[in-house]
């Protein structure tokens, strides 16, 4: 009785944060999907139920597409820089003897990160500015001035721009996450590697690799995941221009609701980008259930 | 799953959603507003500027604090945005059902949306071309917010496009203002030697490059299949002056501008600074910047002159319309304070303020009859308001004109021009997709 009870009661105290998750989080995900079933005029508040005529229409959508595959692009070059890039470099940070060195090198990579992306977008926008910027007065300065030109005004460069930026503003942070891994793995196995007579890079392969795999995976997935939420480095930097070559799912989604006035649609592109995030947050939550590495 | 099994399944998943969306996106059933009434001074009076920044947020601002000390039951709350900024307010509070009682608005289709959606009063009783506030205005301005014979705006200022030019670094060139666009294009050769960016041009958002092709379309394209093209019920875009017009902009871009196919990768307001600052030669500018390019940083009043951007050689269109348009407010249809806010837009419209408005700092061009003098406002702004008005015909922005899904295409389309990736005949064929599939 009294247990029954006592269960009654932790549940009355859970009631208000499940009551705010269901209507802030939960009714807006419900919601939204349902705005997609619908061909809406914000003007005269008509909605006509199209049921999945918006999803229709994205498969035949080659702006869609190809912000969907600027969402992989910045996904693997995330990965390769983030993850394996940032692994690399904690793991050298780590291996310096020196405390002072190691504190002072990791605040170094860190500083971009608390940049705010919108404040990190626009100083790269005057990186790469063409007349002003400081990339091509660099490469004429070297002797490269050929290869300068206007890096977030063509096709051919600019998402590979923004991607840039991407990665000098969140490689700081995964650096730091990975150092923070690398510091709980005991002394004694890297000791007992040495006496066996490991050199670094086998230490690196057999040791380090092996203890982070947990951190490497949640990592993995987080990259992932951001990689399809990226919405304020593309807006600062290119509004999805020039001729949508930088779209990627956030912008378009923003839009097709804010620009072409098309509601239901952008409703669509949000519930895709949704069971993207949902399949990516499944994934991490398997990889963190793993059994965890234990020494 | 099967295509009609996943309809089945969104239809149910819709059902709920469709019962709960009724109070977020339903039409609301609010009285409509009676501008006629008599006016009650008190409440909270909402507006939505388009002054945001320097140098205009404090006229709206110096309004509100005016109108209160005379109405001390009121209170003005001011919502001020960006050229940019407010296009994504306003969507936002039209789709929460939350616009102020008076808003900003564009003409065209922009204003068209919140007519027919019944979002905008009529205002005919009270600002109609026979009223006596209506006479206080051009008939043109007025007309710009008129749909089936009712008008819905209040228009605040009037607007145009020109090429602003430098003349001391004309004079230095040895050319002389262009009277063709051939001309034009010529010129740019003498005043790079001269040490000159010959045009400024920044197109990263877009819609610079839709203002030279509306002015290059309007000459090139009879008026009335313009007109007929920005309908996508009507519209045909195979009017062979839109390839001349995209071709002639090209030119422009890859002849007279630094950056050329870059110019994408440059702000408008770097275009702005370049001209302003006396590094390029000329730069293509609203009437609106005209006072903003001689606020002294390098060009003198003196120094800067205008002219309509020059006809091309053996144009079908009409060689004498400018790009332009007047901007302005609606009443919110739904408002309990219509009245209210009519009296309020009386008060900014009055002379006093529409000089005041037309002179610098703010440099707008009101609308209102007389308020623009050459002893009230700058030479440039006064010849190039009188320009518009002489005007047989206006051409508004294009971003404006036509719906969103055609402008959007030729948006693309623009910027793909000047970076290569699309040919003239591409860009038009996009744009005639779009206006099909808007249809």
């Amino acid at each position: 009785m009294r247990t029954i009870f006592h269960r009654a009661l932790g549940l009355a105290w859970v009631i208000p944060a499940l009551a705010l998750v269901g209507v802030f989080v939960y009714l807006p995900l419900v919601q939204n999907f349902g705005f997609s079933t619908l061909k809406w005029d914000i003007y005269s508040g008509s909605q006509e139920y199209i049921g999945l005529e918006n999803y229709r229409k994205l498969l035949d959508d080659p702006v869609f597409w190809s912000s969907f595959g600027n969402n992989l692009l910045y996904a693997v070059v995330s990965i390769v820089f983030q993850v394996f890039g940032a692994l690399l470099l904690a793991a050298l940070i780590e291996s310096i003897r020196s405390e002072r060195w190691r504190r002072g090198l990791r605040a170094v990579y860190f500083i971009p990160s608390a940049i705010s992306l919108t404040v990190a977008g626009l100083l790269f926008y005057f990186i790469y500015e063409p007349n002003l910027g400081l990339l091509n007065h660099a490469l004429e300065a070297v002797g490269l001035g050929q290869f300068g030109q206007s890096w977030l005004g063509q096709e051919s460069t600019a998402m590979f721009a923004i991607i840039a930026m991407s990665q000098w503003q969140g490689f700081g942070y995964s650096t730091l996450l990975f150092a923070v891994a690398i510091q709980r793995i005991p002394s004694e196995i890297y000791g007992a590697a040495a006496i066996d007579g490991t050199g670094p890079v086998r230490r690196f392969v057999h040791v380090t690799l092996p203890l982070v795999r947990e951190m490497t995976g949640l990592m993995t997935m987080v990259t992932i995941s951001g990689a399809f939420q990226v919405f304020n480095e593309v807006m600062v930097m290119t509004s999805g221009g020039p001729d949508n070559s930088t779209q990627v799912l956030g912008t378009w989604l923003y839009r097709s609701g804010f620009v072409r006035n098309n509601f239901g649609y952008a409703a669509a592109i949000a519930t895709v980008l949704f069971v993207i995030t949902l399949g990516v947050a499944m994934a991490q939550l398997w990889v963190t259930r793993r059994r965890r590495v234990e020494w | 799953m099967r295509p009609r099994a996943l309809t089945t399944f969104a239809a149910l998943a819709g059902a709920p959603v469709l019962a709960l969306a009724g109070c977020s996106g339903g039409t609301a059933t609010a009285p409509a507003a009676d501008v006629t009434a008599g006016v009650e001074f008190s409440g909270t009076l909402s507006i939505l500027t388009k002054f945001a920044g320097d140098p205009l947020s404090p006229y709206f601002e110096g309004l509100a604090a005016d109108y209160e000390r005379m109405h001390p039951g009121v209170k003005v709350e001011l919502i001020q945005e960006t050229d940019q900024s407010i296009k994504d307010k306003t969507k936002t509070l039209t789709a929460s059902d939350a616009l102020p009682d008076i808003y900003f608005t564009w003409t065209g289709n922009w204003a068209e949306n919140f007519v027919r959606g019944g979002r905008a009063a009529d205002l005919t009783k009270v600002i109609g071309p026979d009223t006596p506030w209506g006479k206080t205005f051009s008939k043109a301005s007025l007309s710009a917010f008129a749909y089936d014979g009712k008008y819905y705006g209040i228009p605040l200022y009037n607007n145009g496009k020109f090429m602003g030019y430098n003349k001391a670094a004309f004079a230095k060139a040895g050319v002389k203002a262009p009277t063709t666009f051939e001309e034009l294009i010529g010129s740019c050769t003498a005043l790079r030697k001269a040490g000159y960016e010959p045009v400024a041009f920044g197109n990263k958002d877009g819609w610079p490059a839709l203002h030279y092709l509306q002015q290059l379309s309007a000459y090139n394209v009879p008026g009335a299949t313009l007109q007929a093209d920005f309908h996508p019920a009507t519209a045909k875009l195979d009017h062979p002056g839109y390839l001349t017009a995209l071709k002639q902009f090209k030119t422009l871009v890859d002849e007279c501008t630094d950056t050329g196919s870059g110019t994408n990768g440059v702000l408008y307001t770097s275009a702005q600074e370049a001209f302003a600052s006396g590094k390029a030669a000329m730069y293509y500018q609203e009437v609106l910047e005209f006072d903003n390019a001689t606020a002294g940083r390098g060009l003198t009043a003196e120094n800067f002159g205008i002219f309509p951007l020059p006809v091309p050689a053996a144009a079908g269109g009409d060689p004498k319309v400018i790009e332009g348009a007047p901007e302005g407010y609606l009443v919110n249809a739904r408002s309990p304070r219509a009245a209210l806010a009519v009296d309020f837009m009386k008060f900014a419209t009055g002379l006093e303020n529409a000089k005041k408005l037309s002179a610098p700092p703010y440099g707008q061009p009101s609308t209102v009859i007389g308020a623009v003098t050459p002893e009230t406002s700058s030479k440039a702004v006064f010849e190039g308001i009188e320009a518009v008005n002489r005007a047989p015909q206006l051409a508004s922005w294009l971003d404006m004109v036509t719906v969103p899904e055609v402008a959007d295409a030729w948006l693309a389309g623009g910027e793909a021009l000047i970076s290569g990736g699309m040919t003239p005949e591409k860009v038009l064929e996009s744009v005639r997709r779009a206006s099909a599939s808007a249809k």
